[in-house]
């Protein structure tokens, strides 16, 4: 019976010391430690960050640019600023409305910030005038016939931005 | 032998590694289960497409615009609270339906009370209740508004 244990263990161990190194352990551990600070490096940990960058195609001062779909006004882009940013000696608003356009160079819908720039005279450049989902004033929240310069030191007009700010939820 | 044995390893390895991540993947996900059944990528959505314009992205608010960082909690303390942040036209008369209100209420909750709530918990607004309370939206709000915070502030600590 004992050395029927006893070769039983005796095949155990040999099989166990043929295919695990002294230091399997160790190598296994430091894997582990080493990879798991890798993880946040992975394009798995980063596509939040990257799931609002839309793929850009036109140009930002072109009244048919993607991002512009339901934008009333002039577009910043043309008057010292950008899409994203007022022109200087501008303050933009806090306070804004927010659609959704679809942006065909990679077929999603993203949420877009129509925040006004605000204290100087009205821009005059490159008006544009798209209104898809504009909606009525009695939707206040959707509706881009109000002057938007709300939560401003001046509420002067002076150009409209369309900033992403996300990935439309598709329901 | 020795490919069958290495792949072995190979396998082992990859568990290991696994086990490693998913403690962490489990405990976040009881977390925010205990609390509110959230969509959180829709809750955001919404939150962005009919809070945000005003509240900005953060909750802070503007001028006028009341803050709901800090404050969601701070409602919550008393039940005509609680009614008021359902009741507020922006809630009440939005075009959300029921439960994506109360989704993106609780949401809001989670996200923006700082450390208003007490003992860091809070009851989740549910569709029923959200549902029957934006039956009757307020009509004087800024009055609501001091009335139910003077009443929030004299409850006992």
């Amino acid at each position: 019976m004992m050395s029927l244990i006893d070769k039983l263990l005796e095949r155990r161990a040999r099989a166990a010391a043929q295919t695990a190194s002294r230091r399997g352990m160790l190598k296994t551990l430091g894997g582990v430690l080493v990879g798991a600070t890798a993880v946040p490096l992975l394009p798995v940990a980063r596509a939040e960050d990257g799931a609002a960058r839309p793929v850009e195609e036109g140009s930002d001062t072109d009244c048919d640019y993607w991002r512009y779909c339901a934008i009333d006004g002039f577009l910043c882009s043309c008057c010292g600023g950008s899409a994203n940013t007022c022109p200087p000696g501008t303050e933009m608003s806090p306070v804004t409305w927010i659609g959704t356009c679809h942006n065909p160079a990679d077929g999603r819908n993203y949420v877009i910030s129509y925040n006004d720039c605000c204290g100087k005279s009205t821009c005059g450049a490159c008006l544009c005038q798209r209104d898809e989902g504009d909606r009525p004033p009695y939707r206040p929240d959707k509706t881009n016939d109000i002057n938007w310069c709300l939560g401003t030191s001046s509420a002067t007009y002076h150009c409209s931005t369309a900033v992403v700010v996300g990935v439309a939820f598709e329901e | 032998m020795l490919p069958l044995r290495n792949n072995a390893l190979g396998v082992n390895r990859l568990l290991v590694a696994l086990s490693a991540l998913l403690p962490c993947a489990a405990i976040s996900n009881a977390f925010a289960g205990a609390q509110a059944e959230i969509n959180e990528d829709r809750a955001r959505y919404h939150y962005q497409m009919f809070c945000q314009g005003c509240h900005t992205p953060d909750g802070s608010g503007v001028n006028a615009v009341p803050p709901l960082k800090g404050m969601m909690g701070v409602f919550l303390r008393s039940q005509g609270g609680r009614e008021f942040m359902v009741r507020v036209p922006g809630s009440a008369t939005s075009k959300l339906d029921d439960m994506q209100l109360a989704e993106v209420l609780n949401w809001c909750i989670e996200n923006f009370s700082s450390n208003s709530l007490v003992n860091g918990e809070y009851l989740p607004y549910t569709a029923e209740e959200v549902g029957k309370l934006r039956q009757s939206p307020l009509q004087e709000i800024d009055n609501t508004r001091a009335a139910v915070l003077a009443e929030i502030a004299r409850l006992p600590e």
